[in-house]
């Protein structure tokens, strides 16, 4: 019979082609955060605008995905945008009308918006 | 070629410095000439924490790292990892380790730097309500490891060798804790000889303003659930528990989540991952009464009962849940019991001091420039934590003191902030670690007052059952707002001092031998504050209402905007002339003070 640890390599290998299978692949790869504090915050109506982006809004080659808190309670809501060949981009404070133009300018056009982004 | 690969390049300042441009341009080059721009891609990365093994190459999936690559060595990687699919063992390091994964997406952030994320490892990184994020990252690895090849006496070896303390507050060394439970039950101990045992996973967390276990949960569920099996084989337990409070619904949802999904993936159930091993989790919610994060009291409201705590010895360890064994430990605690697995004891045993293993959460607040919650190796000083990871005080702004431990803990005055975070300096400074409260506060804030907050909070958690707690605290407290309210004499601080040590003796659980602890060591290291408050009925904070008097000066203008906010009508004066208020019926709303276009009312 298998061993424990050849079951959890094969469920591994599954779990990763599912993920890449949602397009963890794409060019580019947006987290929004959402944690009990994140959604206090107004993380949930962040994401409903990257959602609508993504299904109605023309956004193509994006992955979204929500994460956890990672700790940057003052700079909540957080976004973060990773993209190919480019350093990861963390925005904090994000509401929907941030995301939009994060959307807009970011996603879209590639500008990052620096005024947004955490150090 | 069908797989799909991501090429990852550290772009951290490490890094840099070794020339990763260099590699990236060559990366680039040799993707073209194999034609493999579609099916490749190239991200950069914050520094992954490797920085002396720079610079550094990551292939996934798989989480191959190439470390000291060299251009020279690009092409080889190309023709065997990508094309071949055969990963290079030559220049691959083994450094998939579980902590510090947050380095990939966090690690050039300054805020992180001096961090180190073990129990937080997955937080902000991975998708907590999907399973196969949790097993990309290794997930379910240490159970599978320590179910093939692992007896229960070696994980328990294991826990006892990496020096894990229970994060909970007391600081109880897990390992020894687990082999007591494992031997409990067993023909030759005399109490409770059925093999029946039970796991719990403490996640009350009453302390006002902490919130580490819960966002724990809510950001990484199944480490939690995958250290309690882990504690379940080595004990022999079939059965765990979280007790969870029910103002945290987003955390038990995706708990419950996160159960169901373990039970379909055979994590959780009979025969897990086609072992004899069996087990399962369940959630009972509790109403969130202070008392009841207390293991005994705990216990008592999972039976059904009233949540108040009972005389230990015999401990849970002994006779617990329904009076069997049971191993029962903090989220934080459970959350480090993979990375032990997979990344060795020995390895957890080299971070952090002497006596204290690992690293702690804190959930860091008051006034801090970066609020937050975070996670040190056990050693880091106060005052990196307040000033390299927090920020520091707004506005340039001077520290006066650091709350550590909540409810139970104490208060460090500046002398202090070189005290570095384990259970045993922070205990000898006069405060404990706790569970992870830590609240800085400045000058705009009195001491007196801060002590009366916290006590003000045990007084109305203590369960009653006995008398030094119950009578006791309520009498500390009725002089507390007799000071602050300019009424107290010098005998009060005293009797503070009497009345609290007396209760730390007395009581019987852990609440009540710590609900003093605020007050005392405000008086210990703010004494001047508490005799200004009696002596000179004064608060040099300007925060106890009653010691306070408004005054309007010369600057007045004679609007009198100020008289008519006054609900008392206690300021008299005619248009265009000084007005006064009467100190007599003035009941210190400060009204008029926020009313004042001309800054001439003053507090004093
Ligand atoms: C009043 C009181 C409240 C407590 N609250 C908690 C709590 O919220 N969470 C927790 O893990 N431990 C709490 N404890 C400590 C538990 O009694 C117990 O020591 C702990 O859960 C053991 O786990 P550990 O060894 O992993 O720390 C509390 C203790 C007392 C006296
Ligand atoms: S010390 Fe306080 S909380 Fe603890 S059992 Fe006694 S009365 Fe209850
Ligand atoms: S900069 Fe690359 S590992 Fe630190």
């Amino acid at each position: 019979m298998a061993k424990p640890t050849d079951i959890i390599k094969k469920k591994r290998a599954e779990a990763v082609s599912r993920i890449i299978g949602k397009g963890y692949l794409s060019s580019k790869r947006v987290y929004v955060g959402m944690a009990t504090c994140e959604i206090a915050a107004g993380s949930k109506e962040v994401m409903e605008v990257f959602k609508n982006a993504v299904t109605k809004g023309g956004l193509t080659d994006v992955y979204l995905s929500q994460k956890g808190c990672a700790g940057r309670c003052n700079l909540e809501p957080t976004v973060e945008v990773i993209e190919v060949g480019k350093n990861p981009v963390r925005y904090g404070k994000i509401n929907p009308e941030k995301a939009q133009q994060i959307i807009d300018k970011h996603l879209k056009k590639g500008e990052v918006i620096k005024e947004w982004v955490i150090d | 070629m069908s797989k799909k690969y991501i090429i990852t390049i550290c772009d951290g300042t490490g890094c840099i410095q070794k020339d990763n441009a260099a590699i990236r341009k060559i990366l680039e080059q040799q993707l073209k000439e194999h034609n493999l721009t579609n099916d490749v891609r190239v991200n950069l990365s914050g520094c992954l924490g490797m920085c002396d093994k720079g610079p550094i190459v990551v292939i996934n999936p798989g989480y191959t790292i190439y470390g000291n690559v060299t251009t020279n060595d690009i092409p080889e990687i190309v023709e065997e990892h990508i094309v071949k699919g055969k990963p290079l063992a030559r220049l691959a390091i083994q450094e998939d380790h579980l902590y510090n994964r947050f380095f990939r997406i966090f690690g050039d952030a300054k805020f992180f730097g001096k961090q180190m994320r073990i129990a937080l490892r997955n937080c902000g990184i991975i998708d907590p309500e999907n399973i196969d994020d949790y097993l990309s990252l290794r997930g379910y690895e240490a159970l599978a490891k320590v179910l093939t090849d692992m007896t229960p006496k070696q994980v328990i070896e294991e826990v006892k060798l990496s020096g894990l303390r229970g994060r909970g507050g007391a600081g109880f060394p897990t390992g020894v804790k687990w082999q007591i439970t494992a031997r409990a039950g067993s023909p030759n101990s005399p109490r409770s000889a059925s093999d029946e045992k039970y796991v719990i996973c403490n996640a009350d967390e009453g302390d006002p303003g902490a919130f580490m276990d819960r966002s724990a949960i809510e950001g990484d569920p199944h480490t939690v659930l995958e250290g309690m099996i882990i504690g379940g084989y080595a004990i022999g337990a079939k059965q765990g528990i979280v007790y969870i409070r029910a103002e945290y619904p987003l955390a038990v949802r995706r708990l419950e989540k996160a159960i169901a999904d373990a039970r379909e993936h055979g994590f959780l159930g009979k025969n897990i991952l086609g072992s004899d091993f069996s087990f399962d989790i369940d959630i009972r919610l509790g109403a969130g009464a202070f008392v009841c994060g207390e293991e005994t009291a705990l216990i008592r409201s999972i039976e059904g009962g009233r949540g108040m705590p009972r005389p230990r010895p015999p401990y849970p360890s002994v006779e617990g849940l329904f009076g069997k064994p049971t191993l029962i430990n903090n989220v934080e605690t459970w959350a480090n019991i993979p990375v032990v697995i997979l990344d060795s004891g020995k390895w957890f045993s080299t971070v952090g001091t002497e006596r204290s293993k690992g690293t702690k959460v804190f959930a860091l607040a008051g006034m801090v420039v970066n609020t937050g919650l975070i996670e040190v190796p056990m050693g880091t000083t106060l005052r990196e934590i307040i000033y390299d990871i927090g920020g520091g005080i707004p506005n340039n702004k001077e520290f006066k003191a650091v709350q550590t431990g909540g409810p139970s803990g104490g208060c460090l005055p500046a002398k202090y902030l070189d005290t570095p975070v384990d259970y045993e300096s922070l205990a000898k400074a006069g405060s404990i670690m706790g569970s992870g409260g830590m609240i800085v506060i400045d000058h705009d804030s009195c001491m007196v007052d801060i002590a009366k907050y916290f006590l003000e909070f045990t007084q109305n958690e203590s369960c009653g059952k006995c008398t030094p707690c119950r009578e006791g605290t309520k009498r500390m407290l009725d002089i507390l707002i007799k000071i602050t309210e300019g009424k107290g004499e010098m005998y009060d601080i005293e009797n503070l001092e009497r009345l609290g040590n007396m209760i730390k003796k007395a009581s019987l659980c852990g609440l009540g031998q710590s609900a003093p602890n605020p007050v005392l060591s405000t008086i210990l290291n703010f004494r001047e504050e508490y005799e200004e408050h009696v002596k000179d009925k004064k608060c040099r904070a300007g925060v106890c209402k009653q010691l306070l008097t408004y005054e309007i000066t010369d600057k007045c203008v004679g609007c009198g905007a100020c008289k008519k906010v006054c609900p008392v009508v206690a300021i008299t004066g005619t248009t265009k002339a000084k007005h006064i208020i009467d100190q007599n019926k003035c009941i210190k709303c400060g009204a008029c003070f926020s009313k004042c276009k001309f800054d001439a009312i003053i507090k004093k």
